[in-house]
This record gives C-alpha cells, sequence and structure tokens, in this order.
C-alpha cells in the first residue's frame, strides 16, 4: 500500500473530519480521485467508522446535462439526493477537489452553466452547516489531469510533493505541525475580533473597495467544533482567517488577481463593481457569462458572503503555484466570495445584513500590492496587511 | 470506425435497444469507477434518446474490500436510506448496469464467510419487487476496461477485448437493431417451441453430472426480451443467447458439475459442484471460493435452491468467441447455465407459481460444454433430447 497516501488520508480522518467511532462517513469524490477516496474509507473504517457511504461525482456526467438534457434537469434535485445530504447530520463528511478538467464545460452556454444548480439540495446543506450538525473537511485529490493543468504535464508526481508540502506532510509530526499551525491562526483570530472592526478597506490595482463588517459574525479560522463538540479542520489545507461581511455594506470596485476554476469553466480577469453591497457591474476577459448567470438567477448570490485575509507565511502560497483549485489558491492569498455568508460564524438571529444565497464562489484577491485596512467604528483605519505581510501584533 | 464511435453506438445500442429508454423517463446507471468512459456515453444517449434526468451511481470495489475487510459486521448488510429512495425511484423508468469487473479476484485475500454474508439486505428486497413487479425496464451490458482485459488475456489489451465485446454484441453487423430483432425472434421462436412441448423437468447428464430439476406447469420458457407492466419491451441483458425458465425449486436430485470458474462478489469459484436432495443443495465442494458459497446458502434463506435453468447452444456469439471472459454476463451466454437463489417471475405471466423460490440474491453458473446432454422429461416419463454436443435438438 502507498505510504503517503495512506499517511495523507489518515490525516484527512483524524485530524479533518476526526471521524469518530460510530459515525458514519460521507465521501464525496470526482470518479477521477478514486485512488484517493479507497484510502479515505479504509482509514475511516479503521477510525472506527460505522459505514463508508461513497458517492462519485463526474463532470462528463454533469456536461451531458446541461448540454443535452432539458432544461428542469438543470436544477432537478432527486430526493435520493435530498435524503443523502440529510443523512450526514451528526456524522462525518469528506469531500475531495482538484478538478481533473477544470475547463471542461468551457464550450457550453455560460448562462446555462450558471443556472445549473440543484438549489434544494444546497438549502439543506446550509442548513446542516448552519446547525454546526457535520464534522467535515474538503480536500485535494492529486490527478493526471489536475497536474496537467498545474503543470502542463501530467506531472501526479510533483503535483504530490506540492500537495504533501501544503499539508505538512513532510514535517516528522504532522498531527502536532497542525496543531501548532491552528493555534497561530486561532491567535490571529482572537486578534481581530478584539479589534472589532466596523469594515475592511481594500486597495490595489484595479482595487479600491469598502466592505461593512458584521457585528453578530465573528472572525474564524482553521479549526471549529460541531453542535455535539467534535473538533473538526474544515479545510486542508487551511491558512485564512476569515468572516462573513455585512452584506449591505460593499462599496467600489475588486480586481480579481488569479483566474479560477468555477463549474467546468474558467475566469479571468474578474472585477466586480458594488454599490449598496449588491453587484452592479461584471467584467470579466472569460466566464464573464457564468458570473453574471449566477447573479441573475440566484437569489443574493451578488452580495458577498465572505472576507478571508492569508498572508506570505501560507505554505500554498510558498509553493509559488497556481493550483486552478480553489481550496488551494483561495489559501495562498486574500480572497473574498459572492454568495451565502458562512452560517456558523453568526452569533444570534439572522438579519439582513447575514446573507443567505444557494452558493458560495470564492475568488482570490490578494498579492504583493494589495492593501488590507480595518477601519473602526471612529473612522480610524489600522493596517492588516501589507506586501502579503500581517501588520496586527 | 474510431473507438469513439464505437462506444456511443454501443452505449445507442443499450440504451435503444437493450434498456429502450422512452422520452420523458429518468434512467439510472450503474457503472463501476473503471467503467467511467462507456459510463458517460450511456449518459450522453440517454439524454439524446429523451431522457428526463440521468442519475449515475457509480460501484467502487476497493470501497467494498475496504467494507469487508475493515468495517464492523453491522457493515455488511446495512442498506442506507439514500440508497434504497435511488432504487425505488428506478419504479417506472430505466436502468441500465455494467459489468466487466477490472479486478474479478479483488476480495480473494478476504473471508469468504464475510464476503458471502455481505449483501444488502433491504436494497435486495427492493430489487426483489421490482423483478416481481417487472417496473424497470432495465439492461445489463459489459465495459471493456484493462483490469478486466488483462484478466481474460493475461495483458492489457482493452483493443481485442472491445472487439470481441463487439462482435457478442452484434455491432459489426451492418444494422445493429434489425441484427437484434432478428436474433430475439429467432430465440423468442425456440422457447415457444419448448413451452409448448411442456416438459415436467429437465435431466442433465455429463462428467460428474446427473441431475434432475422440476419444471413448473405455469412457468414459460422465454428469452430475455421482456415487457414492462407499462408495456415497454426491453432486452434484459445484451449479448443474451439464452432461453430460461424459473424452476420447481421443490423438485432437484443429483449431483451438477460447473464447467467454468464463476466470478462471484470479487472471488472466482473453481470446480463447483453441488447435490440436491429434494430441491435443496445438500453437498457443495469447489477448489476455490467454497467458503464464500456456503456462506450464501448458509445465511442468505432459500440460496439453496434454484432459481432459473437456462439453456444456450454452440450458435451463442459469446460462445463462438472462444474466451472465457470471467464475467457472468458473457460466460453465462456461451454456454447452458443455472443459477441458485432467486426464481425468476419474467417467466410468468401472471402471479409467480408458489414452486418458484424466494430469494435475495441469483447466482448463474455455467454447467454447459460438449459434453453435457440435456433433455426434457416429459409427463409420461419420456425423454426427449434437447442438447446433445451443444447443438439444439428440437425443431425451431
Amino acid at each position: 500500500m502507498d505510504e503517503r497516501l495512506e499517511g495523507y488520508a489518515e490525516l484527512v480522518v483524524r485530524v479533518g473530519a476526526n471521524v469518530q467511532p460510530g459515525q458514519e462517513v460521507f465521501l464525496f469524490a470526482a470518479v477521477e480521485h478514486h485512488d484517493l477516496a479507497r484510502a479515505i474509507a479504509r482509514q475511516a473504517y479503521r477510525a472506527g467508522a460505522s459505514y463508508v457511504n461513497i458517492v462519485y461525482r463526474d463532470g462528463h456526467v454533469r456536461k451531458a446535462m446541461i448540454e443535452l438534457g432539458p432544461d428542469e434537469a438543470l436544477t432537478y434535485a432527486p430526493e435520493w439526493q435530498k435524503v443523502l445530504a440529510r443523512s450526514s447530520e451528526g456524522n462525518a463528511l469528506i469531500a475531495t477537489t482538484g478538478d481533473p478538467e477544470p475547463e471542461l464545460l468551457a464550450d457550453l452556454d455560460g448562462e446555462r452553466v450558471g443556472r445549473a444548480v440543484a438549489q434544494e439540495l444546497v438549502q439543506i446543506q446550509m442548513q446542516l452547516m448552519g446547525e454546526n450538525a457535520v464534522n467535515w473537511v474538503g480536500v485535494g485529490a492529486p490527478s493526471e489531469g489536475w497536474a496537467t493543468q498545474v503543470f502542463g504535464e501530467p506531472d501526479v508526481e510533483k503535483l504530490w510533493e506540492k500537495v504533501a508540502f501544503c499539508m505538512r506532510l513532510d514535517e516528522p509530526d504532522p498531527v502536532a505541525a497542525w496543531e501548532e499551525h491552528l493555534a497561530r491562526l486561532a491567535e490571529r483570530t482572537t486578534r481581530l475580533n478584539e479589534l472589532d472592526a466596523d469594515a475592511l478597506r481594500y486597495r490595489g490595482p484595479g482595487t479600491d473597495l469598502v466592505v461593512g463588517l458584521h457585528p453578530n459574525v465573528r472572525w474564524a479560522s482553521g479549526a471549529g467544533d460541531t453542535a455535539s463538540g467534535i473538533r473538526y479542520v474544515a479545510n486542508m489545507p487551511t491558512e485564512e482567517v476569515f468572516t462573513s461581511p455585512d452584506a449591505r455594506r460593499a462599496e467600489g470596485t475588486i480586481r480579481a488577481t488569479q483566474p479560477f476554476p468555477l463549474f467546468g469553466q474558467i475566469v479571468r480577469g474578474l472585477e466586480l463593481t458594488f454599490e449598496q453591497g449588491r453587484a452592479v457591474r461584471v467584467e470579466a476577459e472569460t466566464g464573464g457569462e457564468l458570473v453574471r448567470s449566477h447573479f441573475a438567477t440566484i437569489e443574493n448570490a451578488d452580495r458577498l458572503g465572505e472576507v478571508a485575509l492569508v498572508t506570505g507565511e501560507s505554505r500554498v502560497g510558498q509553493t509559488g503555484l497556481l493550483f486552478y483549485d480553489v481550496l488551494f489558491d483561495e489559501n495562498s492569498t486574500c480572497h473574498i466570495a459572492y454568495g451565502t455568508a458562512l452560517p456558523f460564524l453568526l452569533e444570534g438571529e439572522p438579519d439582513d445584513g447575514f446573507n443567505i444565497a444557494n452558493m458560495h464562489v470564492d475568488f482570490m484577491v490578494g498579492g504583493p500590492e494589495l492593501e488590507v485596512d480595518a477601519v473602526l467604528a471612529d473612522g480610524t483605519e489600522v493596517p492588516l496587511i501589507r506586501n502579503e505581510e500581517w501588520q496586527l501584533a | 470506425m474510431t473507438g469513439d464511435e464505437r462506444l456511443e453506438r454501443y452505449a445507442e445500442l443499450a440504451v435503444r435497444v437493450g434498456a429502450n429508454v422512452q422520452p420523458g423517463q429518468q434512467v439510472f446507471v450503474h457503472p463501476m469507477v473503471e467503467h467511467a468512459e462507456l459510463g458517460r456515453a450511456l449518459v450522453r444517449q440517454a439524454y439524446r434518446a429523451g431522457a428526463e434526468y440521468v442519475h449515475v451511481s457509480y460501484r467502487d470495489d476497493h470501497v467494498r474490500h475496504a467494507m469487508i475487510g475493515l468495517g464492523p459486521d453491522s457493515a455488511l448488510t446495512y442498506s442506507p436510506d439514500w440508497a434504497k429512495d435511488l432504487m425505488l425511484a428506478e419504479a417506472g423508468n430505466a436502468s441500465i448496469g455494467t459489468t466487466g469487473r477490472p479486478e474479478p479476484e479483488l476480495l480473494a485475500d478476504l473471508d469468504g464467510e464475510r464476503v458471502g454474508r455481505a449483501i444488502q439486505l433491504e436494497l435486495a428486497e427492493i430489487a426483489q419487487q421490482q423483478h416481481r413487479d417487472n417496473s424497470v425496464n432495465w439492461c445489463g451490458v459489459g465495459a471493456p476496461n484493462e483490469g478486466w482485459a488483462t484478466q481474460v488475456f493475461g495483458e492489457p489489451d482493452v483493443e481485442r477485448l472491445w472487439e470481441k465485446v463487439a462482435f457478442c454484441m452484434r455491432l459489426d453487423e451492418p444494422d445493429p437493431v434489425e441484427a437484434w430483432r432478428e436474433h430475439m425472434a429467432r430465440l423468442d421462436a425456440r422457447a415457444e417451441a419448448l413451452t409448448t412441448l411442456g416438459p415436467d423437468a429437465l435431466h442433465y447428464r455429463g462428467p460428474g453430472t446427473d441431475l434432475t430439476v422440476g419444471l413448473l406447469p405455469t412457468a414459460r420458457w422465454g428469452s430475455a426480451r421482456f415487457r414492462t407492466s407499462g408495456g415497454i419491451d426491453y432486452v434484459a441483458n445484451m449479448p443474451t443467447e439464452e432461453i430460461f425458465t424459473t424452476p420447481d425449486s421443490r423438485r432437484a436430485d443429483g449431483t451438477i458439475r460447473s464447467s467454468l470458474p464463476l466470478v462471484l462478489n470479487g472471488q472466482i469459484i473453481r470446480g463447483l459442484e453441488f447435490t440436491f436432495e429434494d430441491g435443496r443443495i445438500v453437498g457443495v465442494e469447489a477448489e476455490t471460493g467454497a467458503d464464500l458459497v456456503r456462506s450464501q446458502l448458509g445465511t442468505i434463506e432459500n440460496a439453496d435452491r434454484l432459481g432459473e435453468l437456462a439453456l444456450v447452444t454452440n450458435e451463442s456469439r459469446v460462445g463462438q468467441s472462444e474466451t472465457l471472459f470471467f464475467d457472468t454476463l458473457f460466460d453465462e451466454n456461451a454456454t447452458c447455465h443455472i443459477a441458485y437463489g432467486m426464481g425468476l417471475p419474467y417467466a410468468f405471466d401472471g402471479e409467480p407459481d408458489g414452486g418458484s423460490n424466494v430469494c435475495k440474491i441469483h447466482i448463474d453458473f455455467m454447467v454447459g460444454g460438449p459434453e453435457l446432454e440435456v433433455d426434457a422429461v416429459l409427463a409420461d416419463g419420456s425423454e426427449i433430447p434437447l442438447i446433445r454436443n451443444e447443438t439444439w435438438q428440437l425443431a425451431a
């Protein structure tokens, strides 16, 4: 058995989802990710899982549906999928990322691609996330296609090395390394919550945006706890501290600094302009149609759901790679998400400033020239990030 | 014809002739992970045929290996709610399964007793009900892949396997759809002649084999061309070369020896030999895989009785390919076979006879070969030859 693969899967099961004896595990993988999925299934049973449910997804099946299926198929949520989504309540969930063909849907009508969201399923997932009822994790699954997208050649071994570095698998004791890393992020989180800023201000090439923060939403990072007290790390790797902003208060323009894969297309050169919290203008070199379709067809997709800060200490950033995978790229640099706010960050009841939408799309805005400031209630600005370095004590 | 064209034509045949997907139906495709290429083509062709939605649920023997090897006892027979809902949704819709295990012996290192016991009981019950209701137009087809080719040829020559499979599927014919229509008409005529003959029993004789199995007066002989209760004609197996019936599960006496190895749940059963008394299997011998078979017979109710008798002659394209496929869909269509477990409701025009076996599994194994003689035993005790030297003996 491949030791690195099993070690990786064990880290995912024990530190990421933190599967508890007697829990069921719900494993969602692309069909090309079967090597890792199988290793995760083995490690989950070793950790005491009562049953591992595996559901493979397939971008080619999705492509056929959008290209050849009837209109109703685009948003259809089969009953069994709803039951499947609800069944993860109280259980562990592991999803793999790393699209083997990030541009598979590039030749399809962006409007249809954007509309193809099984919204009822997303609602169930969001509800479970809001109740913090699932210990879950997303992890990358190296594959030939993904390696080709990153390196221009199917060098899976090279991709594995980069992923292993981001996952701290090169450390003598990866579990201990993760503990230290999570503690560092938690410290940063505490400082931001103490600062209690009223807004963030982003400045950089093509970017001048002020985003209001929400008084009832905290900053968070790395590890979290389910309602029943299971500690888990929802993303591996994770390098961010993040919060959900006041969706009513966003003014100005922000430019994405990296291309990003979205629904089988790649969005390049995205630029969004906000007025009173809503995106009123979308520019992009490619994929603009898809983003506009999201804003037009999915309620509140045109408002912000997350702001996240990542610095130059990020292991993902240190690789210098563009992974064409949001789990990795969003942990290489500062990012923002349009769509739903993260329900587990809210203390108290949701108000109109806490965005609810049936999607959540992260895009990268960080880089050496991005300046991020905290704007305090009295109007003073406190630098948070300069030249990708953390500025708060 | 390029490989891609062949793939699409093959998938089209499975969708149009096999499952016979109707406009507005939902389609459920169940490939193994290693069958993704064909699975995707089936999805495309199903949408082209007017499917309203295509569900794909991939199976993975390695995950099954982990479950049986590392999971708790309760996992072996567990049917998740979502999987039950998925199967229930097939009623009134079309379903396509793919065969051709890439690693037929993947589970050989596991305890045969556990492998045999690992059956999702509630799912099996739903499947049984759907067979009885004939509510699903379904089809099983082979999906060539490297592992399967390696098992068959000793090397991963997928192209060679594709050629064999295409031959068995009549894809080499100028008009495969018409070739299939003619082929099924031939099998139906043979089945009708045997139903008209109306034997009381079949008598099998051959090396290591001397078995008499009682037949049911209410059970027809038929081909694998079925009609759903909703009136959709479909061909449940492609290839198919058999005519079959459901025997009287109370009447089987004697011994039968399997003539080909059988891939069963990730193990290979070699040299299987059963002894029957009053319809029940009372003796199981095998060179490999005996524990698995004994576990099934010991833990699954009525698995130790017969559910199907099927006759295949040397006109079979699968037989003519002279290939041991290590896949039941193909190998059972190369030569005569028998199944232990569930009686097939498809042999009955109305409700299945009380003598039709009720069971959660149905396992075909091959018994045919040049030396096998099959006779029809009539009510008056006279015997009429049906098969000699793999050749059909009855008129029609």
